[in-house]
Order: C-alpha cells, then structure tokens, then sequence
C-alpha cells in the first residue's frame, strides 16, 4: 500500500520554564485508504504527532511527509490536500452549519458551485442538512462537533487529520461520526484519528499505534496488538477471592478483580470455581483496553 | 501563491467575520455608531452647537478605530481559542489574507456609521471633494494603525486569557477614542497639544480639522503629521510581524 503519511524520528521539544520533550523520536507510517488511530493517554503526544503533521507546528528534530510532501519545507503544497479538525475546537455562535462547510470549501479555492455541491454532501455525510441554515448557538454539543468535522470534509481533502473528534459526544452521536469516518475510508480518504478511546480505536481503525509519553511503543493492525500480550481472555471477579493470583495476572479495580489468562481452558476453569465460591464472574476475549492499560505500565497489581 | 488567491481568501476572511453580524446581530452596527453618537449627544448640550463638526470628525474616527483595536485583539484571540485559526493554518491560505481579513471585517461594520457621520458632516457643508479624499485617507489610515496596534497586543499578549485581553481590548478602545482630542479640538490641550500627534486617532482628527479648516496647520506639519501617522502603523505591523508566527515553533 502506497504511504499517505509517513514519519520518520520526530521529536518535539517546547522550552519555556521547563523542558518538556513531547515526542521522541516518533517513527509512523499510513498507508493511503487507511483509517489510521493514534491511541495514547492524556499528555502521551497525540495532539503535538498531529499538529506537526498538520503543518500547524514545527518539529524540533525528524522528518515528515504527508502523500510525499516534506510538512516543514513543502507545507503550501501539503495544504492543499489535507484537512484539520483540532482537539475541542469550537464554532462561531453566530454561524450556521451551511456557513462552516461552505466559506471553508471557499478558502480552499473551490468555485461557488463546486463549494455549494461539497457542502451540501459534507452536511449530509454528518446528518445535519437537515439543520443547515440553524444558528450553531441553537445546536447541540454533538451537533456543533459534526458542523466542524462537516467544514473538514466540504474540503475533499485526499487525508483528513482528526484530533479526538467524538470526545465529549453522547454514545449516539459518536457512532454516528464513526459511521461518517468509515464511509469516508470506503470512498479512498485516509484519516488519521487520534484519541484516548479504546472502544473508539476497536471500532474504527484498520491499524493504530499506542503511544505513549512521547513514543510509540506498538503499532499494527488490532489484532496484532492484541497479540503483543500472551494473555488472551479476561475474567472479572466479583468479590472476596484469596487465590486469584494462582490463576494468573490479577488487576484489583476496587471490590472486583480482572484475571488475565492465556487459554480458554484456563478461563473456564476460573469460572468453575467462582461459581462454586458463589461468586459473580464474567470471561470474555481480551480487549484492546486491557492490552493498551498494560503496554503503557497501567496495571494496578494485586500484589502491588 | 497567487495574488488573486491572497486577496479572494482576505474577501472571504472578512465576510466570515463581519456578514454573520450584518445578518443576525445588526444591534451590532447600531453599537458601533453609538459610541460615537454619545460623546457627541454631550458635546452638542455642553457646546451649544459650537463644537458640532468638531464632535462629528470624532465620530467618524472613532466608529473606525473603537472596533479596529477590538477586532485586531478579540478576534484574533477568540478565533485561536475556538481553534478556527488552527484550521486555517492548516488550509492553503496565505497568513497576510487571515490577518488583513480579520482587519477589514471591522471597516465593513463601520460603512453604516460612516456614512452616517460622513452625511450629517456634508450636510452642514464641511466637506468638499478634496476634504472627503483626504478625510477617507485619515480614516483608512486610522484603521490600519489601530488594527495593527490590536494585533500586536494579541500576539504579544497570547499567553494571556481572553477575559483580560477582552477587557484590555477594550478598554484600549475607550482610551484611543475618547481620551485624546479625536472628539474635540486639540488646541484645548494647550502646550500639550503635541500628544495628539503621537496617537493615531488624535493625529488623523487632527489632520482632518486642518483640512476642514477648523485647525490651521502648515503644509510641512500636515506632511509630519502624515508621515507620524503612516510610520506609526508600520512600526505596528513591524513589531507584530517579529514576534508573530503563522505555525507555532
């Protein structure tokens, strides 16, 4: 697959007060026609990786390329096929959804018809053309986030950059911009999508890097980041269990334990003898969560 | 980039920031030709009548400049908060199109006030051909120099929250406006009267009143003043451009 963004030993210093070393050293490839996720918790560097490859920020060290564009010395050229939506931005209380995706199609050079015709599929892409002409002062918080994607995608940018796009939106709302993202990838776009949401990350991607304070510590396709840990079922136990260790890797979450284990034998076995101590428990596959809590050193150990 | 690109993307720039106001807030318009009807209601009581056009040349600046100096901090600050400003960064448009845009934004709100101002002045015969083209020079000049001014406080000042640089904004405006002689004469400040030279409102007044013929000046002090007036803006323009940058570093 021909690369649409690829990266190569990116570092990002910011010196004020303090020197805080953002990224370090951050190796990414995406291939065109790809939904590619950045997952990472809060501060890990999604937002600073997104803005330099957005052009919006200088790196301190590396190089970067978006469909073959160097970001720092060819960011005019770049410009013109890519699209931001940044972290919590926020509308205009004073325009209209139509306004959004139409006078940002505009800026990008787009005639008055074809601006016109790409707003009117943008508006449609994220369910709001039925309230086009509506004040974004009178729309909801979701509504308002899709009126900001909608201006992203009037743009027909060939990479569409979205820095956690569905955080603060309602379960409803969020699938249906998953729901967009994926329609967009089926018509040849690439997104890149940052977010610290696993469920998110499960859902859409078709391959996602984990990063974490400021380096990228896996990178794959879903599956093959499940893979990176040998465990590949969970049990949640409910309630008072001295042994669990005995069975394998124990998180404590508060009164319930998760127990990481590597075979469906193991996995029923545990829920035999829950079931005999007349405990509630539950198995299941390993999720993503679970192995990005442990890549990023996020275990709460029972013995710890 | 093509120049025709720059300037199409500055008309944009400037219809996004002033057409939503037009349409849906025009209380907007109506606000801005307040501030210079006020002092001038006062003046019209206090003077009698006598200090009328004098009161109507700062009407006319100050509808200009009040919004110019808000504009140039206010909207350049919002437009970074709601994150507008990331994306258009990230766009194909040329950084001089999103500044001189947000600048010219407040030039389109103030057309009603101006001719407003500029009509009642004509009526009472203060304006002649010449007048008016020197008169209209004075007020675009009034505005580059005070959004200039406005968009070095917020580049200079980026760090700062929005409430305060709201509030400096302003209260920036107010001291630009009403402080210095741009409402009345500034022979009333007597031996100080040079200051007014030195703040662009003040200095364009000033230039306007001699042209009107209500301060007389001569040539080579309406050139100074002039040329104040032009370096003023470019030493603004200068100091943003130093420390601004269109992709963070």
């Amino acid at each position: 697959m021909a690369e649409a963004v690829k990266s190569n030993g990116v570092v990002k210093v910011y010196r004020s007060r303090e020197t805080v070393e953002a990224l370090k050293g951050v190796d990414v490839t995406v291939g065109k026609g790809e939904l590619f996720t950045l997952l990472g918790p809060n501060g890990a560097g999604k937002t600073t990786f997104l803005r330099i490859i957005a052009t919006q920020l200088m790196p301190t060290k590396g190089d970067a390329y978006v469909l073959g564009y160097n970001v720092v010395k060819e960011a005019q050229e770049m410009r013109e096929h890519i699209a931001v939506v940044p972290q919590d931005a926020a509308t205009y209380y004073n325009f209209t959804p139509w306004e959004y995706a139409y006078y940002f199609a505009r800026l990008r050079g787009m005639s008055a018809s074809d601006a016109r015709q790409m707003s009117e599929k943008a508006l449609k892409a994220v369910d709001l053309w039925e309230l086009r002409n509506r004040m974004c002062s009178a729309l909801s918080g979701g509504e308002k986030k899709r009126a900001i994607i909608a201006s992203a995608l009037s743009s027909n940018a060939e990479v569409l950059m979205l820095d956690e796009p569905t955080s603060g939106l309602d379960a409803v709302a969020r699938r249906g911009v998953w729901s967009t993202l994926r329609d967009l990838v089926n018509e040849g776009k690439t997104i890149l999508l940052t977010t610290h949401m696993m469920e998110e990350a499960e859902i859409v991607s078709d391959r996602l890097a984990v990063i974490n304070k400021g380096n990228i510590i896996a990178e794959g396709r879903l599956e093959e980041i499940k893979a990176l840990t040998p465990e590949k079922y969970r049990v949640v136990v409910e309630g008072k269990f001295d042994r669990l260790s005995d069975f394998g890797e124990v998180a404590k979450l508060g009164d319930r334990y998760i127990v990481y284990l590597k075979t469906q034998e193991e996995a029923l076995e545990l829920l035999k003898t829950t079931l005999k101590m007349n405990l509630r428990a539950e198995a299941s596959p390993i999720t993503l969560e679970d192995v990005f809590v442990k890549l990023v050193g996020g275990v709460n150990h029972e013995n710890d | 980039m093509r120049m025709t690109k720059i300037v199409s993307d500055m008309l944009i720039v400037a219809w996004i920031k002033s057409y939503p106001d037009f349409r849906r807030n025009p209380l907007t318009i109506l606000l801005l030709a307040t501030i210079g009807a006020i002092p001038l209601f006062f003046m019209l009581i206090f003077s009698g009548g006598g200090l009328l056009v004098h009161g109507l040349i700062g009407a006319l600046l100050s509808s200009v400049a009040f919004v110019a100096v808000l504009s140039g901090v206010q909207d350049i600050s919002w437009d970074r908060y709601v994150k507008i400003r990331e994306m258009i960064v990230a766009m194909p448009v040329h950084p001089a199109s999103y500044a001189l845009g947000v600048a010219l934004a407040p030039l389109l709100l103030s057309i009603p006030s101006l001719v407003f101002f500029g009509a009642v002045i004509a009526s009472l015969g203060a304006l002649t051909v010449t007048t008016t083209l020197w008169t209209i020079l004075a007020i675009v000049l009034v505005w580059a120099s005070m959004s200039a001014i406005g968009f070095t406080i917020s580049t200079y000042l980026s760090k700062v929250s929005m409430m305060v640089l709201n509030n400096v904004s302003t209260l920036l405006g107010f001291a630009f406006v009403f402080v210095p002689p741009v409402f009345y004469p500034e022979t009333i400040l007597g031996n100080l009267s040079w200051i007014s030279v030195l703040i662009p409102t003040s200095n364009a007044a000033g230039l306007v009143r001699s042209y009107m013929g209500l301060l007389p000046l001569s040539t080579e002090t309406i050139i100074i003043r002039w040329l104040i007036l032009v370096a003023t803006t470019v030493a603004f323009v200068v100091l943003t451009s130093v420390k601004a940058r269109w992709r963070e570093t």
